[in-house]
C-alpha cells in the first residue's frame, strides 16, 4: 500500500461541512484491495489497536486497506480526546486508488493521525508490532499543545453556539470573529476593545490602588513606612490590623499579616526590611479571596479561591497527602482540567517550614496543612463557585473598579469574609484587578456550578442579533463566473458598499487591487473576509481550490451557480464526469445558510437539480420564461429571473420588476445571450442581497463605466461586425484567464496580436504563445518596443518556439512593431470575426485601435 | 560690607486655581531685611551682574510692558523680591520649562513680601525660587555663582520630573482647546477632561488603544502575515534551503534581495541589496552560517520614513537620511566619515543638533553596515565607489507635504489592520510622493505608542501639530471633556446648600460626587466621612469615571492654602464674603483683600457658565462684572437694587414675593412655589434653612437647566432622603424621578 498527497481541506468541502484531512491510498495486492482475502489482517490489526471501530464502507465496493486507514486515522484522534465523528472512504475511477477523508478538530493532528493510521496498517500487514499508547499520547501532546486554551475555547465555543464565524490567527490564542468590517479580535480573555493603557494600568497596583480609593471603591490603605517608629504611627493612622510588606517582595516573602500590637508591627517591619528596603504598610483585610470577574459592564461570575490545602489523617505524611490528592484524575498538569497537580516544590516546603512541619511531618488527624500562600489554580489551588452569593453592593464594586481602571474583561480580587455583605460593612476590600484574567475557575470550578462566560463575552462583543458576518456571495460555474462577479461586485459597490472580490485575476477591495493572479481560491477569499474594510465579499470559487482546501468559508449569504454544460478540465482530480463536476461545485451551494440564497441557472439542468441540497430559499433564473422549472418555481411564488420582451424581469408573486435590456449596456442591448444570463445570475443575487431595485437598474446601467476606468482591461471594440479585445496580459496566468475569458464570446476566426517582455524566463515567454496555440487560428506575433536586455528577434524567437506543434493555429506572421502589427491583424478582420489584442504601450495603443475603430463610424467602446 | 541673606518665611505650592492666577504657582514669603533701604540701583554693579548671568532677563517685559522692561526697571530701581520673581523665571525658562506668570507684593509688614512664580512642576518651582534666591544674593554681594550648574540641576529635574515632551505636546494641545488634564502618575498618565467624560493618554497611546492590537505590532511576523493579507506591500520573504533555491526564489521573486538569518539579529550574516546570482549564492554561505534557516526578502529600495496615523488620518510623515560616503581612492573609511558627513554644520554631538555626528566606536550599527559592504573604519575605499554609512539615521526631516494619497491610504489601512488607533507606520520607499507599490515600496514596521518627537522637532520643514490631531481624535470637535462643576463659596449654609445643589443634579439624573464639611459623597453614597474642602479629597471626583457632574463646597482658605482642584466650573455660587478664622496668617486684613480672593470662585466661571450671586450682600454684588458667564442674582426682595437693575437688562434673578419663590427673567416672572408650602416650611423650620440658601439652590439648579417642576419637587423631597445607603437610595430617586414624571 502507498500514500500519496495528503492535505488538509480546511473548511467545507467534497466530503463534510467539517474540516477533514484528505489522503489518497493506492491499494496494492489483492488482499489490501479485498480484505476479506486475508481474514487474519483484520485480527492483527484489532490486536493492535482494539479501539479501531467498525471498517464500513457506504459503497458496494469490498473494504480495503483505505478503509482500515480511514478507521484507524478516525478512532486515533477519538482517543486522544478529539471531538470528531466524520470519516468516509471514496473509490477512484483508477484501479486501486481510493480517496480518504477524515475529520480533524486540529490540523496537525489530524495529519498525525493519518501518519499512525498508516504505521498501523503497515505494522499489521507486516506483523510488526505497534506502539498504540505511545501514538495515543503524542497525539494527545499535540492536540493539548495547539488546541485553543480553555478560556479561549469557551470563548470560540460560544460564538460557535451564536453562529459567528471564527478563525484562528495565530498557534496561540489570537483569534479573529466575524468577517470584514464586523470583525472583532479577541486573545485569550482579552477584547480587541480592552484598552493597552487599563491594562498598564492594572500592573501597577499602587496606581490601580489610588484610582479605585478615587471612586469611592474600599481598597487596602497605606502608605510607605521609614522605621518601626513610623510603621506604627502608620498603623495607627490607618487602623489595626495592619499587614507589612517589602515593596515589589515575591511569592510572600517578609511579609506578616494580621499585626495588631506595636511589638507585632515593629518587629514586622525588622522582618521586612531584611528583604527590601522600602517597607509598605497597608491595613489588614481579613477573610478569604474571592475572584470576581466583570464584562463590560456586567459581574459574571465569582469564585472563592483556596491555598492548596491537604488534611491530616493521623497516618500519613504530608507527601503522602499531597499524592493522594493528586491522584484525583480531575488534577492535571496544565490548565487542560478543571484542577491542576499541587506542586511540591521549594516553595510549598518553605510554606510547610512556615507552619512548623517538614515534608515528612505526619499532621494529626483534621489539621489543614497549606502547601501555598497564593490561591492560584495553576498551583493547586481550588475555586468554588460564588457567583449566587454577591450581595449587589458587592457587585457594584467589583464593576466600579473595572471600570475605572478601564478593563472590559476584568477579574477583580477581593478579600473579605463574605461576598453575601457589602465590604464596607466588613472590613474587605478589592486588593487587585487583573486584565485577561484566567476563565478556567468559572468555567469549570472545583466546587459548584460552572458559568458560562464565553458567552458573556461574545455577548458583549455581538449585541444580540449581530452575528459578525457580512453578505458573502460565492460564484462557481463552468463560464461567465468572472463577469457576474464583477458585475455582482458593482452592483453592491453602487448601493455605497465596500465590496471585496475575488476571481481569476486578483484580489480587489473597495475597487483597489490587492492581489493580481489567479485569486478564485480559498486563500484569496480568507484574506478579502479578513478585510477591515469590506463590507460586502464577493468570491469567484474555483473548483481547485475547492478541491485543494475546501471553502474559505463555513456559509455563505448566496450561492450561483452560472453553468456547468459540458464541463472543462475534466479528468483532473478524479472529477471524470460532468456529474462528479456537478457535486463538487454543488458545495457552494450545500453550504448556503438557511436564511441564504442559491441562485441557479435553470436553463442548465445539472445547475438547476442542485436546488434540492439548498438548505436555503433558490432564485432561479433562465432566459426562457417558459422554462419549465422557472414556470413551476414561479407559481409557487419563489424568486425567478427571466426575458420577456426585451426586458429581464425579476419576479416573486406577484412583484415583478422588469429592466429593458437596451438599459444593460453589458448585453449590447440585448444581442449576447450569455452576457444576459451572466446579468440575471448578478441581479438575483444583488436581489438576495437586498440591494433596493433602483440601485440595481442604476448599477446594471452604469457598469460599462468601469471598464473605461480601468484602460488594458478587456476592452472590447466592434469592428466592422468582428470583435476587437484588447488587454495588458503578459504572463502565462494573465494569457490563460483571458483565453478563458474570449472563449465565451462566439467567432467564426479567432486570431491574437502577441509579444513578449524580454524580462521573463524562456519557459514563460514560450508557455504564453502554448496556450494562444491551443485557442487561435491566427497569430501576429510582434516585437516588443523595449527588449530589455535581449537580443534582437530573440523574443520572437522563444515565442515561435511555444507555438511548435499548436494544435490550432494555422497562420503567424512576425511583425516589428505594436501599432503595425495591430493594423494587420484588424485588417484580416472579417464580420464573425474576433481578436484579441495584447497590448504594451496601453495608452497609445488603446488610441491607436479607438481611432481605427472611430474612422469605421460605428464605434461602441464596452466591456464584458 | 556684605548684606545678610534674603530669608524665606514660608514657601507653597498652590495646584490649582488661586489668589494670584488660574494656574499652579510656588507663593513663598522672604523676608529681605535691610535690603528693604538698597533697592537695585543703590548697589552698584549689582544690575550689571545680573544681566550679565542672565541675558535673557531683556526679553521680560514686566510692568513696562515692552522688552527690556525688567532691565530698565532694574536700572531705576526694584526690590530684591521683585528681582527674584523675574530670576525664578527665568532659570526655569532656562531648564526648558517655559513659564510666563510672577508676582511680587508687599505685606503689611515692612521688608516682608510674597514672592509668586508660575511652575509646571512643583519641585522644579521650588528649587527655581531658593536658586533665584541665591543668585539675586550673589548678585548683591559681588559673590560667585555657577548658573550653568544651576541651569543644569534645573534641566535634570524637568527630565526627571515633568512629562515627557510627546505626552506635553498633546496634554498642551488639550490646553489650548480649553480641555482640563489631571497628572495621574508621576510618570506620563494623564488624563483629559473631568468625570465621565475623561480620556486618558499615556504618551501617545490612548485609553481606546487596543492591547490586542499592540501585541500584534510587536510581533513583526504577524503583522507582516497580516499586512500582507489586505494586500498591503510587505518585504516578502521566504525560507530557502540552498544557495540554488535563494537565486531561484530571487529570481521569482524580483531582484535585488536580501538575504539574512531568519533569526537575525544586530545584522550579523544579513547582506542587502543582492542583485546577481553569484552575490546572492555567496550570501547564503554567510547566512547559513549563523545556525537558523536563511530567509530571502525582496530588498526595499528607499529611504526609511516614518508616517503617522493618528485615528484612521495621516497627521505627520517624517524621513531619515541615508548618510553616504564617496572614496577618494586615499582616505580611509574613518577620515571620510570626518570629512563628507560631521563636516554638515547640522551635526553635532550635543542636543541642540537636529542631527548626530557619526562616530564609528559609537556606532554599531555602522560598523555592520559598512562590513556588509566589505569596509572596515580603516579600509581605504577606491575612487567614487559610494558606501552606505547610515542606513536610516535621525527621523529628521518633515515631508508631511509630500504624501502621495495612495501611500496615506495605505499607511491607514495598515493601522487599520493592526487595530491601532495612532501608529507609527514605517515604511521604506523611494518617493514618498509617488504611489507605493509601483516603485517597490513597502511598509516595514507598524510602531504602537509611537514618538511624537521627530514630528514635534524636526531638524527640516515645519513642526507638526500631533499633540492637536490627537486630542481632535478624543474629542469631538465641540467637546471639551467637562462634566457641569458648581463651587460654592460663602459664609454658613454652603454646606446644606451644596448637598441641595448635589441633591437637585441627581435627581436630573447625573451621578453627581459632592465634596463637602461632612465628607465626600459620589452618587448619593458617603464614601468619606471626613471634611472634603480640600485639593484631594475634591480631586477624587474629577478622576472619578462614573461622575457626571460635581459640586465643590470651598473656602477661602483652600483658595489661598492650596488653590482650587479645578481650572473651571460650569456654575460659581457665591452667597457671602466669609470671614474665616486664620486668614491674618495670609495677611488679609482688609474687606478688599478679603473680596479679591472670593471672586476667585466668580472668575473661574466658564464663559458658556453662570455665576450666582447673592445681591443682599453689598460688597460681593460688583464682582458680577468679573464673571465670564451670565449671572443671576437672588436677593429676599425684588426691591433690592441691584436685582431691579439686573432684571431690567433682560437677566436672571431669584427672589421671594408675595410669599412665593419667584424665578425671574427681565419682566417674565415664574411662580415656583409659596414659601409656606408644607415641606419647604417644613425644611425652612427643622432643618434650619434660611430663605437665602433656598433662592441661591434654586438659583444655581436654574444655571444648571433643572426644569423649574424638578427643582420643586426635590426640594420637597429634600431631607426624606436615607442617608448613605446607595441602592435604597436610587431606588427611592427612580421613584421620585417617577412620580415627577407622573
Amino acid at each position: 500500500m502507498d500514500v500519496s498527497r495528503i492535505r488538509a481541506l480546511r473548511g467545507p468541502n467534497l466530503w463534510t461541512r467539517n474540516t477533514a484531512v484528505e489522503a489518497l491510498v493506492m491499494c496494492e495486492s489483492e488482499e489490501e484491495k479485498d480484505l476479506s482475502i486475508d481474514p487474519q489482517f483484520e485480527i492483527k490489526l484489532r490486536n493492535l489497536f482494539p479501539g479501531i471501530g467498525p471498517l464500513r464502507t457506504d459503497q458496494k465496493s469490498k473494504i480495503t486497506i483505505a478503509h482500515a486507514i480511514e478507521s484507524a486515522a478516525l478512532h486515533l484522534q477519538i482517543e486522544a480526546g478529539c471531538p470528531v465523528t466524520f470519516s468516509r472512504t471514496t473509490k477512484t475511477p483508477e484501479d486501486g486508488f481510493y480517496q480518504v477523508a477524515v475529520e480533524y478538530s486540529v490540523e496537525e493532528v489530524g495529519k498525525m493521525a493519518i501518519n499512525f493510521a498508516i504505521d498501523l496498517c503497515n505494522s499489521a500487514l507486516k506483523n510488526e508490532d505497534f506502539e498504540l499508547d505511545r501514538a495515543v499520547i503524542k497525539l494527545r501532546d499535540l492536540d493539548e499543545d495547539l488546541r485553543l486554551g480553555p478560556s479561549t475555547g469557551s470563548i470560540v465555543d460560544a460564538a460557535l453556539s451564536r453562529g459567528i464565524p471564527f478563525r484562528r490567527l495565530t498557534e496561540g490564542s489570537l483569534v479573529l470573529f466575524g468577517w470584514g468590517s464586523k470583525q472583532r479580535k479577541i486573545q485569550a480573555a482579552e477584547m480587541d476593545s480592552t484598552s493597552a493603557i487599563a491594562e498598564s494600568i492594572a500592573q501597577d497596583k499602587e496606581l490601580t490602588k489610588k484610582l479605585l480609593h478615587a471612586a469611592g471603591v474600599p481598597v487596602p490603605m497605606g502608605r510607605p513606612v521609614a522605621d518601626p517608629e513610623d510603621a506604627w504611627l502608620a498603623a495607627n493612622e490607618i487602623g489595626l490590623p495592619v499587614v507589612i510588606k517589602p515593596r515589589d517582595g515575591n511569592q510572600g516573602k517578609g511579609v506578616a499579616v494580621n499585626l495588631k500590637t506595636k511589638e507585632e508591627v515593629m518587629q514586622g517591619f525588622v522582618n521586612a526590611s531584611r528583604f527590601s528596603d522600602e517597607i509598605l504598610l497597608e491595613s489588614f483585610l481579613p477573610g478569604s479571596d474571592y475572584r470576581l470577574l466583570v464584562v463590560g459592564n456586567k459581574l459574571i461570575a465569582a469564585a472563592r479561591r483556596e491555598p492548596p490545602t491537604v488534611i491530616g489523617d493521623g497516618k500519613s505524611t504530608i507527601f503522602e497527602l499531597v499524592e493522594k490528592v493528586n491522584s484525583d484524575p480531575k488534577r492535571g498538569d496544565g490548565h487542560a482540567t478543571s484542577l491542576t497537580k499541587i506542586k511540591f516544590d521549594d516553595i510549598a516546603k518553605a510554606r510547610l517550614i512556615e507552619q512548623g512541619f517538614s515534608d515528612s511531618s505526619i499532621p494529626s488527624k483534621g489539621t489543614r496543612v497549606s502547601l501555598r500562600n497564593n490561591a492560584n489554580l495553576s498551583t493547586g489551588g481550588t475555586a468554588t463557585d460564588v457567583t449566587d452569593d454577591v450581595h449587589p453592593e458587592v457587585a457594584a464594586r467589583a464593576i466600579s473598579a473595572a471600570q475605572t481602571v478601564g478593563l472590559d474583561i476584568c477579574g477583580v480580587d477581593i478579600v473579605c469574609e463574605t461576598v453575601l455583605q457589602p465590604l464596607e460593612d466588613q472590613r474587605g476590600g478589592v486588593v487587585e484587578v487583573n486584565a485577561a484574567p484566567g476563565l478556567r475557575m468559572h468555567l469549570t470550578p472545583s466546587f459548584g456550578k460552572g458559568r458560562d462566560v464565553g458567552e458573556a463575552v461574545i455577548n458583549n462583543m455581538f449585541p444580540p442579533g449581530q452575528d459578525g458576518r457580512i453578505p458573502v456571495i460565492a460564484v462557481t460555474g463552468t463560464n461567465g463566473k468572472t463577469t457576474t462577479v464583477r458585475l455582482t461586485a458593482h452592483l453592491l459597490r453602487t448601493h455605497g458598499l465596500r465590496v471585496g472580490m475575488t476571481n481569476t485575476d486578483g484580489v480587489y477591495v473597495n475597487e483597489r487591487q490587492i492581489d493580481s493572479g489567479d485569486c478564485s481560491g480559498p486563500r484569496s477569499a480568507r484574506n478579502v473576509l479578513m478585510h477591515p474594510d469590506v463590507d460586502a465579499a464577493v468570491l469567484e470559487t474555483a473548483r481547485g481550490g475547492m478541491l485543494r482546501e475546501g471553502l474559505a468559508f463555513d456559509r455563505c449569504s448566496v450561492a450561483v451557480v452560472t453553468n456547468i454544460g459540458m464541463g472543462d478540465h475534466l479528468g483532473l482530480n478524479y472529477i471524470t464526469t460532468v456529474e462528479d463536476l456537478a457535486v463538487l461545485k454543488r458545495v457552494i451551494v450545500q453550504n448556503v445558510a438557511a436564511s441564504g440564497m442559491a441562485v441557479l441557472n435553470a436553463a442548465d439542468p445539472m445547475v438547476a437539480a442542485m436546488a434540492q441540497n439548498c438548505p436555503g430559499q433558490v432564485t432561479f433564473f433562465a432566459l426562457d420564461p417558459h422554462h419549465p422549472v422557472i414556470a413551476t418555481h414561479r407559481a409557487q411564488g419563489k424568486r425567478v429571473v427571466f426575458v420577456e420582451d426585451d426586458q429581464m424581469v425579476a419576479m416573486q408573486g406577484k412583484m415583478s420588476v422588469r429592466i429593458p435590456l437596451s438599459e444593460v449596456p453589458l448585453t449590447r442591448r440585448g444581442a449576447i445571450g450569455f452576457q444576459i444570463e451572466n446579468a440575471m445570475a448578478s441581479v438575483a443575487a444583488a436581489w438576495a442581497t437586498n440591494i433596493p431595485w433602483e440601485v440595481i437598474i442604476k448599477g446594471l446601467s452604469s457598469f460599462i463605466s468601469d471598464a473605461v476606468a480601468v484602460p488594458g482591461r478587456f476592452n472590447v471594440f466592434d469592428y466592422k461586425g468582428a470583435t476587437v479585445i484588447a488587454d495588458y496580459g503578459h504572463n502565462p496566468d494573465a494569457i490563460k484567464a483571458l483565453v478563458q475569458a474570449v472563449s465565451n464570446i462566439p467567432a467564426t476566426k479567432r486570431s491574437v496580436v502577441i509579444s513578449g517582455a524580454g524580462d521573463r524566463r524562456d519557459e514563460d515567454i514560450r508557455e504564453q504563445t502554448r496556450i494562444i496555440g491551443e485557442a487561435f487560428d491566427e497569430v501576429v506575433l510582434y516585437q516588443d518596443a523595449c527588449q530589455r536586455g535581449r537580443e534582437d528577434g530573440e523574443v520572437i524567437g522563444l515565442l515561435r518556439q511555444g507555438l511548435e506543434g499548436a494544435r490550432r493555429t494555422q497562420h503567424i506572421e512576425e511583425i516589428r512593431g505594436e501599432f503595425i502589427a495591430i493594423d494587420c491583424a484588424m485588417d484580416r478582420l472579417k464580420p464573425g470575426d474576433l481578436c484579441l489584442v495584447l497590448i504594451d504601450q496601453v495608452g497609445e495603443a488603446l488610441e491607436h485601435i479607438t481611432k481605427r475603430v472611430k474612422k469605421e463610424d460605428h464605434a461602441v467602446l464596452s466591456t464584458l | 560690607m556684605a548684606f545678610k541673606d534674603i530669608e524665606f518665611l514660608q514657601m507653597r505650592y498652590l495646584r490649582g486655581p488661586n489668589f494670584w492666577t488660574y494656574r499652579p504657582v510656588i507663593e513663598a514669603w522672604v523676608d529681605i531685611g535691610e535690603l528693604e533701604q538698597f533697592p537695585s540701583d543703590k548697589i552698584p554693579g549689582f544690575a550689571q551682574r545680573l544681566e550679565k548671568w542672565l541675558p535673557g532677563l531683556i526679553e521680560h517685559r514686566c510692568g513696562v510692558g515692552e522688552r527690556g522692561g525688567f532691565v530698565e526697571r532694574l536700572k531705576t530701581g526694584t526690590w530684591p523680591a521683585h528681582i527674584m520673581e523675574h530670576v525664578a523665571i527665568e532659570l526655569q525658562t532656562l531648564a526648558g520649562m517655559a513659564v510666563g506668570f510672577g508676582k511680587a507684593r508687599e505685606t503689611s509688614s515692612s521688608g516682608i513680601y510674597k514672592v509668586v512664580v508660575r511652575t509646571r512642576q512643583e519641585q522644579v518651582g521650588r528649587e527655581s525660587l531658593k536658586e533665584a534666591k541665591n543668585l539675586v544674593m550673589a548678585a548683591i554681594n559681588d559673590s560667585a555663582y555657577d548658573v550653568s550648574a544651576t541651569v543644569n540641576t534645573l534641566k535634570a529635574m524637568v527630565d526627571d520630573l515633568c512629562l515627557g515632551p510627546s505626552t506635553a505636546c498633546i496634554v498642551d494641545a488639550a490646553s489650548d482647546r480649553k480641555i482640563p488634564s489631571i497628572r495621574l502618575t508621576d510618570g506620563n498618565l494623564v488624563q483629559l477632561g473631568y468625570g465621565a467624560l475623561q480620556r486618558r493618554i499615556w504618551t501617545a497611546e490612548t485609553d481606546r488603544t487596543s492591547a490586542i492590537a499592540e501585541s500584534i505590532s510587536s510581533d513583526k511576523d504577524l503583522t507582516k502575515q497580516l499586512l500582507s493579507q489586505c494586500g498591503v506591500p510587505i518585504p516578502e520573504g521566504q525560507i530557502v534551503h540552498s544557495p540554488e533555491e535563494a537565486w531561484e526564489v530571487a529570481q521569482s521573486m524580483g531582484l535585488p534581495v536580501v538575504i539574512k538569518p531568519s533569526d537575525g539579529n544586530h545584522g550579523r550574516g544579513v547582506a542587502l541589496d543582492l542583485n546577481s546570482a553569484q552575490e546572492i549564492k555567496a550570501a547564503f554561505r554567510v547566512a547559513e552560517v549563523e545556525g537558523s534557516d536563511v530567509i530571502v526578502e525582496r530588498f526595499i529600495k528607499g529611504e526609511e520614513h516614518r508616517v503617522l496615523v493618528v485615528g484612521n488620518k495621516v497627521v505627520a510623515v517624517a524621513k531619515g537620511e541615508t548618510a553616504t560616503i564617496t572614496g577618494d581612492g586615499k582616505s580611509t573609511v574613518e577620515e571620510l566619515i570626518e570629512s563628507q558627513i560631521n563636516s554638515d554644520p547640522r551635526r553635532g554631538e550635543e542636543e541642540g543638533f537636529p542631527l548626530d555626528t557619526i562616530r564609528l566606536s559609537e556606532h554599531q550599527h555602522a560598523v555592520l553596515e559598512l562590513q556588509r559592504q566589505g569596509l572596515e573604519p580603516t579600509s581605504i575605499p577606491a575612487k567614487d565607489r559610494v558606501a552606505i554609512v547610515q542606513r536610516n539615521g535621525n527621523m529628521s526631516y518633515d515631508v508631511t507635504d509630500l504624501i502621495h494619497p495612495d501611500i496615506e491610504q495605505i499607511a491607514t489601512l495598515a493601522a487599520r489592520v493592526v487595530g491601532l488607533d495612532i501608529a507609527g507606520i514605517d515604511l521604506v520607499v523611494e518617493d514618498i510622493s509617488k504611489p507605493l507599490a509601483p516603485q517597490g515600496g513597502a511598509i516595514v514596521e507598524v510602531n504602537a505608542g509611537p514618538g511624537l518627537l521627530m514630528h514635534i522637532k524636526p531638524a527640516v520643514g515645519s513642526p507638526r501639530p500631533v499633540g492637536r490631531a490627537i486630542v481632535d481624535h478624543l474629542f469631538g470637535h465641540s467637546d471639551s471633556g467637562r462634566i457641569p462643576l458648581v463651587g460654592i463659596l460663602g459664609d454658613q449654609q454652603t454646606g446644606i446648600l451644596s448637598k441641595l445643589v448635589a441633591w437637585l443634579l441627581h435627581l436630573s439624573g447625573r451621578r453627581t460626587g459632592l465634596a463637602c464639611s461632612e465628607g465626600l459623597y459620589m452618587n448619593q453614597r458617603k464614601v468619606q466621612s471626613e471634611d472634603a474642602r480640600n485639593f484631594d479629597l475634591s480631586e477624587r471626583i474629577l478622576i472619578n469615571r462614573a461622575l457626571d457632574a460635581a459640586v465643590f463646597e470651598t473656602t477661602i482658605l483652600q483658595i489661598l492654602n492650596e488653590g482650587l482642584p479645578y481650572d473651571r466650573c460650569q456654575v460659581g455660587i457665591l452667597t457671602n464674603l466669609p470671614k474665616e478664622a486664620g486668614l491674618e496668617d495670609h495677611d488679609i486684613k482688609t474687606t478688599d483683600q478679603l473680596l479679591s480672593v472670593a471672586r476667585t470662585q466668580i472668575d473661574l466661571v466658564l464663559p458658556q457658565g453662570v455665576g450666582v450671586i447673592n445681591a443682599d450682600v453689598g460688597e460681593i454684588v460688583g464682582l458680577s462684572e468679573l464673571c465670564d458667564g451670565e449671572v443671576i442674582l437672588y436677593a429676599e426682595s425684588p426691591s433690592n437694587a441691584s436685582i431691579k437693575e439686573h432684571l431690567s437688562q433682560g437677566r436672571r434673578s431669584v427672589y421671594c414675593k408675595d410669599g412665593h419663590l419667584v424665578m425671574a427673567r427681565g419682566d417674565q416672572e415664574t411662580l415656583l412655589f409659596p414659601l409656606d408650602f408644607k415641606p419647604i416650611a417644613k425644611l425652612i423650620k427643622d432643618e434650619g434653612l434660611e430663605t437665602s440658601t433656598l433662592l441661591a439652590a434654586v438659583a444655581a439648579a436654574w444655571a444648571l437647566d433643572i426644569a423649574p417642576l424638578l427643582i420643586r419637587a426635590g426640594l420637597k423631597n429634600f431631607g426624606q432622603q436615607v442617608a448613605n445607603h446607595a441602592s435604597l437610595l436610587s431606588e427611592k430617586s427612580s421613584q421620585i424621578t417617577k412620580s415627577i414624571k407622573n
